[in-house]
C-alpha cells in the first residue's frame, strides 16, 4: 500500500472519529430529561415534577403484612396509617386511634374520626380506593397477621391476642392471652382495607391504604412513584446503589434529597457543598460487637472485656464515622424510655493489655480471632479499623466478609467468634428477651451468642410481668446493667440520622429511626 | 450440514440442562435460607415451616428442581419469594435495558475497535500503532468500576452533557455503554490488528495489490472480511458477557438491568429468581455461541467435517 493510499484510509479513520465524538454530543443536547434548566424552572413548580428521593435499596414489598426490610417499612409508613405511633422517648402514642386499658390483657381502641394522627393532623380517614376506614378494617388487618397461611414476619410479636372484636364502626378490642404493658407497642402496623384484603388483592405491587401518600406507579423496583394526597405532588424513589454516584445525582439536580449510607468522606464534602444543606438527628440504630460466648475464646469474660477496653469508638466515629454516630452504652439510647445510663467502656489500652496479660497472651503469645462481617465496603472498612486497634492489645483478627445471606446463616448458626450487626428500628424492649434469654437460642429467638444466664433469664421474665410501665423501665434498666458487666455485645454506636438536599428544598424533618415521615411535610421552592 | 447443524443444537440443550442443574444445586447447597431471610430472627418455628411449606421449600430438591421443569416446559417461571411478583414480569422489565445497553456497548466497541484496530495494522510498529495500542492497553486496564465514575465525573458533573445514571432515555445510555464498550473494543481492537496484520501478508491480498485496486477496496473487501472470523468468535463470547457480566456498570450507573436483578436475588436467596436468571442468561450464551458455530461451519466445511 502507498504512503498516499495509507493517509488516505487514516484520514478516514479520523473523519469516523470526529463523527461519532459529533454525534455523542448531539445525542447529549436530545432527549434530556435530566438536565436542561430552562426546561426543568418551567416545570419547577409543577407537582408532576417529581421530587426525587434517592435510597440505597429498593423496598422488597409495599404489603405491610410482610415487609422487614427498612425501606419497605418506611415506605409503607407513607401509604398506610397505624393505630399507634412513638413518640420521642418511644412510648407508645396514638396514631390513628387512642386507647384504654380496660383489663390486664383487654385493650380498647376508639379511631379517631377526623384520623388526627400525631404526624399527620389531616389525614383523611378514608383509604385511596374511597372506602371509610373503620374498625373491620382494623380487624381483617390483624386477622391476617395472625392467620398462619399468611405468614407474616410480625405474627409473632402479637401472638399473645387472644381475640379481636369489633364494637362498632369505630371502636375495637384486642383480648390478650396475658397481660402485656407493652402490647399497644406492638399495634404499628399499616392498616389495610377488609374488601381488599379478602379478595386477594396484590398489596405488595398494588398498595391501597389510607396513608398520606397515595401509590402512583412502580416501573421497576429500583424506581417508584408516590404521590403526596394533600397538594398531589408527585414523588420518585430512586434506588442508587453506589453513595458515590448517589451523590453526584445530587449535586447534578437529578435527585432532590439523600438520606443514609453515605461513608464519611462523602457526609464531609456535601457538608461543605454551599448549593446543598443538610440536616441531622440523633439515631436509635444499635451498632454492636457480638461474641459467641460458647467459643472457648470469646466465652471468657476477660477477653470480652479487654476488647471492650481496646476499642477507640471515639476514634472510629471520628474518622470512619465522619462524626455522624454516638457513642452507645447499651442497646437504647438514654433518652429511651426503658434506657439506662451506663458507664462507659473508655478507651483504655492499659488495661485492656493487663486483662489480656491476665490471660496469658503477650506480644510473642498472640490470640487468633476470626471476625465474620458482610461483604458490605463499610462494614469492612469498620472491620479493619478494629482489626488494626486490637492488634496493640495481643489480638490478631482474621477477618471474612460474606454476602449477606451467608453471613446471617454463619451467624445464627453460632458459626462465628466475633461479628458486628446493627440492631435497626428496636423500640420496646420486649427485645432483650429475644436476644438474650436462653430460650431465645436460633432458630427460636435471636440470642446469637448463645448466651446462657439464669440470672439474666430472670430478670427478662420478671421485667415481662411488670404491668407499671415506670417500673417496667427500671426493671429494664436493672437488666441492662448487668448485661453491661458481663458483656454479651459490646456496644459500638448509634449512627446518626442524616440528609442532605439541594437548597430549593424546604420542609424536610430528620426523624430519630431514619424514616421518610419528613416527606409529609418537604416542598421545592424556586431559587 | 443439517446433521451438523442438530448436533450443535443438541448439544446446547444438553448444556443449558447442565448449566441449570448445577446452578440449581449449588445456591440449595450455599449458606442461608430465604425463609430467614424473609421473616428474620423473631418468627417462630411455626411460622417458618408454614412459609417454607407455602413456598414449597419443604419438598425434596429432587421434586423442586422437577416442579421447576414443569414449570419451564409450561412457560412458567413461577414468582419471587420475596416480592411475590411473577417472574416473567421480572425478567422482562430488566431484560429490555440489559439488551439495549449490550448493543449499545457493541456498537461503541466496534465504532472504536474498527478504526483503531485498522489504523494499527496500517501504522505497525510507527505512531498510530503506539497510540491505538496504547489507548487498547488502557482501556483493558481500568476496571469498569473506576472508568465509570471518571466518565460521571467528566461528562455529568464537568461537562453536563450526560445524566449522572438511571435510564431515561437515550442519552442516559452512552455513559454505561463507553465504559463497558471501551473496555470491550480495547480488547477487539487488538484482536483486529493481529488478525488483519496475518491477512495483510497473504498472498491474494499482494495479487489484489498488483492488480491495482485500491487500498480501501483491499481492506474493506478482502482484508477485513477474512481478519473477521476470530474476531466474529470473540464478538459471540462478549455477547453473553455482556449480558451477564454488567454488573458493575449496572450498579454505577443505577441500570435496571439483568446483572443486577441476578446478584441481588443471590444475596436474597431468592432461588426461583437466580435459577430463571441463570436459565436466560446461559441460554444466550448457548444460543450466540451455537449460532457462531454454525456460522463458521457454514463459512469453512473444515469444521463441519470435523
Amino acid at each position: 500500500m502507498s504512503k498516499r493510499e495509507g493517509r488516505i484510509v487514516t484520514k478516514r479513520i479520523l473523519i469516523s472519529t470526529f463523527s461519532l465524538l459529533f454525534f455523542l454530543c448531539l445525542i447529549s443536547c436530545s432527549d434530556d430529561n435530566n438536565s436542561g434548566d430552562n426546561k426543568k424552572e418551567n416545570i419547577q413548580n409543577s407537582v408532576d415534577n417529581p421530587i426525587r428521593f434517592g435510597l440505597s435499596s429498593a423496598p422488597v414489598t409495599l404489603d405491610p403484612l410482610h415487609a422487614t426490610d427498612a425501606t419497605s417499612s418506611r415506605i409503607n409508613r407513607l401509604l398506610y396509617q397505624r393505630l399507634v405511633e412513638f413518640g420521642p422517648d418511644n412510648k407508645p402514642i396514638p396514631g390513628i386511634a387512642v386507647w384504654k386499658q380496660l383489663d390486664n390483657d383487654h385493650y380498647r381502641f376508639f379511631l379517631i374520626k377526623e384520623a388526627q394522627s400525631s404526624q399527620s393532623p389531616i389525614t383523611a380517614p378514608h383509604f385511596h380506593h374511597g372506602k371509610k376506614l373503620t374498625a373491620h378494617d382494623v380487624k381483617a388487618t390483624y386477622d391476617a397477621i395472625l392467620d398462619k397461611t399468611t405468614a407474616s414476619p410480625h405474627r409473632n410479636a402479637l401472638k399473645h391476642i387472644e381475640r379481636i372484636e369489633v364494637i362498632d364502626e369505630q371502636t375495637i378490642d384486642f383480648y390478650l392471652t396475658r397481660p402485656d404493658p407493652l402490647f399497644p407497642s406492638f399495634l404499628a402496623i399499616g392498616i389495610m382495607p377488609e374488601d381488599l384484603i379478602k379478595s386477594g388483592h396484590p398489596f405488595h405491587q398494588k398498595p391501597v391504604g389510607s396513608g398520606q401518600f397515595k401509590f402512583s406507579h412502580w416501573p421497576f423496583d429500583g424506581q417508584l412513584f408516590l404521590r403526596r394526597q394533600s397538594d398531589q405532588q408527585l414523588f420518585e424513589f430512586l434506588k442508587v446503589k453506589s453513595p458515590t454516584v448517589r451523590v453526584l445525582k445530587l449535586l447534578r439536580s437529578e435527585l432532590d434529597l439523600i438520606q443514609n449510607n453515605l461513608p464519611p468522606e462523602h457526609i464531609t464534602f456535601l457538608k461543605n457543598e454551599t448549593r446543598i444543606d443538610f440536616l441531622m438527628q440523633l439515631g436509635a440504630n444499635y451498632s454492636y460487637l457480638g461474641f459467641n460466648l460458647q467459643d472457648e475464646d470469646t466465652g471468657k469474660l476477660k477477653l470480652r472485656k479487654a476488647i471492650a477496653y481496646g476499642l477507640d469508638r471515639n476514634k472510629i466515629i471520628q474518622y470512619a464515622l465522619g462524626n455522624a454516630a454516638q457513642k452507645a452504652n447499651g442497646f437504647f439510647p438514654s433518652r429511651h424510655w426503658a434506657g439506662a445510663q451506663l458507664a462507659d467502656y473508655d478507651y483504655d489500652q492499659i488495661r485492656a493489655v493487663a486483662l489480656m496479660s491476665e490471660l496469658g497472651y503477650s506480644e510473642t503469645n498472640r490470640l487468633q480471632l476470626t471476625y465474620k462481617t458482610s461483604s458490605d465496603p463499610f462494614r469492612i472498612r469498620i472491620a479493619t479499623i478494629i482489626q488494626s486497634q486490637l492488634k496493640d492489645i495481643f489480638i490478631d483478627m482474621d477477618i471474612r466478609s460474606y454476602d449477606w445471606g451467608t453471613f446471617y446463616g454463619d451467624i445464627k448458626n453460632g458459626k462465628f467468634q466475633l461479628y458486628s450487626l446493627t440492631w435497626v428500628g428496636i423500640k420496646t424492649p420486649d427485645v432483650f428477651k429475644n436476644v438474650f434469654h436462653s430460650e431465645s437460642l436460633p432458630p427460636s429467638g435471636a440470642n446469637r451468642g448463645r448466651l446462657k444466664n439464669q440470672s439474666i433469664d430472670q430478670m427478662i421474665e420478671t421485667a415481662e410481668k411488670e404491668m407499671d410501665l415506670s417500673k417496667q423501665a427500671k426493671l429494664y434498666q436493672r437488666l441492662q446493667e448487668e448485661l453491661h458487666q458481663i458483656l454479651p455485645y459490646v456496644s459500638l454506636w448509634y449512627e446518626d440520622n442524616i440528609a442532605f438536599f439541594r437548597e430549593n428544598i424546604k420542609g424536610y424533618q430528620v426523624s430519630q429511626d431514619g424514616n421518610y415521615d419528613g416527606l409529609t411535610t418537604v416542598s421545592r421552592h424556586l431559587n | 450440514m443439517l446433521n451438523y447443524i442438530l448436533s450443535r443444537i443438541a448439544s446446547a440443550i444438553v448444556v443449558i440442562f447442565g448449566v441449570v442443574f448445577i446452578v440449581f444445586m449449588l445456591i440449595h447447597m450455599v449458606p442461608g435460607d430465604p425463609v430467614e431471610v424473609m421473616l428474620g430472627e423473631s418468627a417462630t418455628m411455626v411460622d417458618r415451616e408454614a412459609l417454607r411449606h407455602s413456598l414449597g421449600l419443604d419438598q425434596p430438591l429432587w421434586q423442586q428442581f422437577f416442579y421447576f421443569l414443569q414449570g419451564l416446559v409450561q412457560l412458567d417461571l413461577g414468582h419471587s419469594l420475596h416480592s411475590k411478583q411473577a417472574i416473567s414480569e421480572l425478567i422482562s422489565s430488566r431484560i429490555g435495558p440489559t439488551v439495549e445497553l449490550a448493543l449499545a456497548s457493541l456498537l461503541v466497541a466496534f465504532i472504536i475497535a474498527f478504526p483503531l484496530g485498522i489504523l494499527a495494522a496500517l501504522k505497525k510498529d510507527q505512531l498510530g500503532d503506539a497510540a491505538a495500542m496504547s489507548f487498547s492497553l488502557l482501556g483493558v486496564s481500568i476496571p469498569n468500576f473506576l472508568m465509570g465514575p471518571l466518565l460521571i465525573l467528566l461528562f455529568s458533573v464537568l461537562l453536563g452533557w450526560f445524566p449522572v445514571s438511571g435510564k431515561s432515555g437515550l442519552n442516559s445510555l452512552v455513559l454505561p455503554a463507553l465504559t463497558l464498550g471501551t473496555a470491550l473494543a480495547a480488547v477487539l481492537s487488538r484482536m483486529i490488528r493481529a488478525s488483519l496484520l496475518e491477512i495483510l501478508n497473504e498472498d491474494y491480498i499482494r495479487t489484489a495489490k498488483a492488480k491495482g485496486l485500491s487500498s480501501a477496496r483491499i481492506i474493506g473487501l478482502h482484508a477485513l472480511r477474512n481478519a473477521l472470523l476470530p474476531v466474529i468468535t470473540l464478538i459471540g463470547l462478549q455477547i453473553g458477557a455482556l449480558l451477564a457480566g454488567a454488573v458493575i456498570t449496572e450498579i454505577v450507573f443505577s441500570w435496571p438491568g439483568l446483572g443486577q436483578l441476578t446478584i441481588e436475588s443471590i444475596q436474597k436467596r431468592d432461588y426461583p429468581v437466580v435459577q430463571a436468571c441463570i436459565l436466560l442468561i446461559s441460554t444466550t450464551y448457548v444460543v450466540v455461541n451455537t449460532l457462531t458455530d454454525i456460522a463458521y461451519g457454514l463459512l469453512d466445511p473444515r469444521i463441519r467435517l470435523g
